[in-house]
């Protein structure tokens, strides 16, 4: 008996379960975690209390070598696939589910000095919060895995129900805010968006499968362009007029765009509905009346990974499904990014608090990065993927500098607390004034290139209106960042007085590796370009 | 069966009320319900067209995201009553507690 389900589990692993291991991985190590925190101490020593990180972060580490052994196995044999085609994994599956890896595992690191700093004073609390973490990773990693809409509307339901709780953990004041309601209420119409949406796609073609949708799409706009030739004069029109007649007789009548409706409101609704369940908390962060009471970590984990996996799953559907209309929704794209960098550069500049800075100026970066969706093309592609891919860990080293800046004394809410900050912690300044100058899109660093990617993809695919009026955009939003770096370095402002600064290891290795790929991928971008065309899978 | 477009335009309908509602009105509750009428509009599309192709898929999605919109709700409801409990006990001064977000 044994050996039966001994041989069950290994063909089941040979088969379907390889698609499944990376994700199987973080849940076992999720639910490990919690039932092992039932018979942890009430009251833990500090040693005991870096369990939970360390399994956490194992679980991370275990899912990324799975990820590894995956990338020679598609090398050796092509994408798997599994479950009737609903999970695939793929070269674009594989580059972000290693990103969303780094992210949780950097978030993981920052979180493990400072429990207090969000009201994780008892152990239990703290297997929760990483167990979350964990979960929430791996509906990210389901989310670019899927290809099917049951199941990317079931792995983007596990990323929101995660990030409700997590942005329910109550900030340094212990107390949880308003914060936490409004990405609930918004998260919830968002997905009941989103499965109108889905419902439409499933009407137009009857599958749930995207290829399946994205070609019954493409014969759709196929009898589009037909009946657009049958109105013409002349002999080669009435002989389109004919076929259609003979084919499909009812359709001499429809009006073209009457075909191109559905799909392109289905489109509207979809993008409307992600963004509206996944990036809701930078738009709340950057409120006047939210408190910043969210922990910092939440904050990046919130503003930076859910923002990735938003774009990336929003570029699998558009560059799947609605790859045939991009000439019809590029003016959505464009309309939705300009709002978004006008909106977040708007608040950043007017605003001083720390976290709402970076919060709101988050927006203007997706929104950056949503226009290279405009263009569409191999270029714009690279550019999105290595823009994603380092705009994470930028905005992961700002973070970082701010935690341990607060950890050494300073109070690090508003620009003005940085008055001074050279004079006593000069390590810490000149990394903020690298990953501000980053944020900024200065030359040399990875920031630069990523958007010099996106602007030049734009003026090669004729839209050089768009690409002119971002990079003017840019200057007002890098006004807002550079604040924060003349701030830190003026010598004014009254001295703090503090002990010597010092790093933990962990938020010094989150640093390290930050500020690596801050300036490499930017200094010597080759590898990184080649690593972000590999999403693609060139 | 009635035409596809009759329960198109019943599903439209239900889904502008819902967002409409989820949007302007201030109180909790109705919010939540108004998100669940657009929900129930997603669902009513997948079952008509399950009809009109024969094919169970659809309805298996109006009931996963029934169940998932369940799921949510109950989530929503623990978050605000953490917050409310934690609004009550550490805010003294006038009482914050639901029926202040009555709307009008």
């Amino acid at each position: 008996m044994p050996t039966q389900i001994l041989n069950a589990l290994r063909t089941f692993m040979h088969g379907n379960g390889a698609v499944l291991l990376p994700e199987l991985q973080l849940l076992l190590f999720a639910v490990g975690m919690l039932v092992m925190d039932t018979w942890a101490d009430k009251d833990p020593t500090s040693r005991q209390r870096l369990w939970n990180p360390a399994l956490a972060l194992a679980g991370t580490i275990f899912s990324a070598l799975t990820l590894w052994m995956l990338h020679a196995r598609i090398i050796e044999s092509g994408d798997l696939d599994a479950f009737q085609v609903t999970l695939i994994v793929d070269s674009y599956f594989l580059y972000f589910s290693a990103l969303f890896l780094a992210a949780t595992a950097l978030v993981i690191l920052l979180s493990v000095n400072y429990p207090a700093s969000f009201g994780l004073t008892q152990a239990r609390s703290q297997a929760r919060y990483y167990a979350l973490l964990l979960f929430a990773c791996m509906g990210m990693m389901f989310m670019v895995s899927a290809v099917d809409l049951f199941v990317i509307f079931l792995a983007v339901e596990t990323v929101a129900i995660t990030g409700y709780f997590l942005a329910a953990t109550p900030g340094p004041s212990a107390k949880p805010t308003s914060t936490a309601i409004t990405p609930l209420t918004a998260g919830m119409l968002g997905s009941a968006i989103l499965a109108y949406a889905f419902s439409l796609l499933y009407g137009l073609s009857g599958a749930t499968n995207i290829g399946r949708v994205a070609s019954a799409l493409t014969r759709r706009s196929n009898v589009a362009k037909v009946i657009v030739l049958s109105q013409q004069a002349g002999a080669h029109g009435a002989e389109m007029y004919q076929l259609l007649q003979s084919r499909l007789p009812g359709s001499v009548h429809w009006h073209p765009f009457i075909l191109a409706v559905l799909p392109i409101s289905a489109f509207i609704l979809i993008s409307i509905g992600i963004l509206l369940k996944l990036t809701t908390t930078p738009f709340h962060s950057a409120l006047k009346e939210a408190a910043p009471g969210i922990a910092a970590p939440v904050l990046l984990f919130l503003c930076g990974a859910f923002a990735v996996v938003a774009i990336a799953l929003l570029m699998r559907l558009a560059l799947t499904i609605f790859a045939e209309t991009q000439g019809l929704w590029w003016y959505i794209v464009a309309a939705l990014a300009l709002a978004m960098i006008l909106w977040g550069t708007y608040t950043s500049v007017l605003e001083t608090n720390l976290q709402r800075l970076l919060a709101s100026s988050s927006i203007a970066q997706i929104g950056f990065i949503l226009l290279g969706l405009v263009s569409a093309n191999e270029g714009a592609l690279t550019g999105m993927s290595y823009y994603l891919f380092t705009y994470l860990f930028i905005l992961t080293g700002a973070i970082a500098v701010l935690i341990t800046v607060r950890h050494n004394g300073v109070a690090a809410e508003h620009l003005s607390d940085l008055a001074g900050l050279r004079r006593h912690n000069p390590i810490s300044t000149i990394l903020l004034i690298v990953f501000v100058l980053a944020l900024a899109g200065f030359p040399p660093t990875a920031g630069f290139l990523g958007r010099y990617l996106i602007f030049r993809s734009l003026l090669q695919t004729a839209h050089p209106v768009l690409a002119w009026f971002a990079a003017i955009a840019s200057i007002p939003l890098a006004y807002s960042y550079l604040r924060i770096a003349v701030y830190a370095w003026r010598n004014t402002g009254s001295p703090v007085e503090s002990a010597a600064p010092s790093f933990g290891i962990p938020e010094a290795v989150v640093l390290g590796v930050c500020v690596f790929v801050s300036l490499a991928a930017g200094l010597y971008s080759e590898p990184f370009t080649r690593l972000a065309r590999y999403a693609f899978g060139q | 069966m009635l035409p596809i477009t009759s329960y198109l335009f019943l599903s439209f309908a239900l889904l502008f009320i819902g967002i409409i509602g989820a949007l302007t009105r201030r109180n909790l509750v109705i919010k939540l319900l108004s998100t669940e009428l657009a929900l129930v509009a997603a669902a009513i599309n997948f079952t008509a067209f399950a009809r009109l192709y024969g094919d169970a898929s659809g309805q298996i999605f109006a009931i996963v995201s029934i169940v998932t919109i369940v799921l949510q709700l109950l989530v929503a409801l623990a978050i605000v009553a953490a917050v409310f409990r934690h609004w009550n006990a550490a805010a003294p001064g006038p009482a914050k507690d639901i029926s202040s977000q009555r709307s009008d």
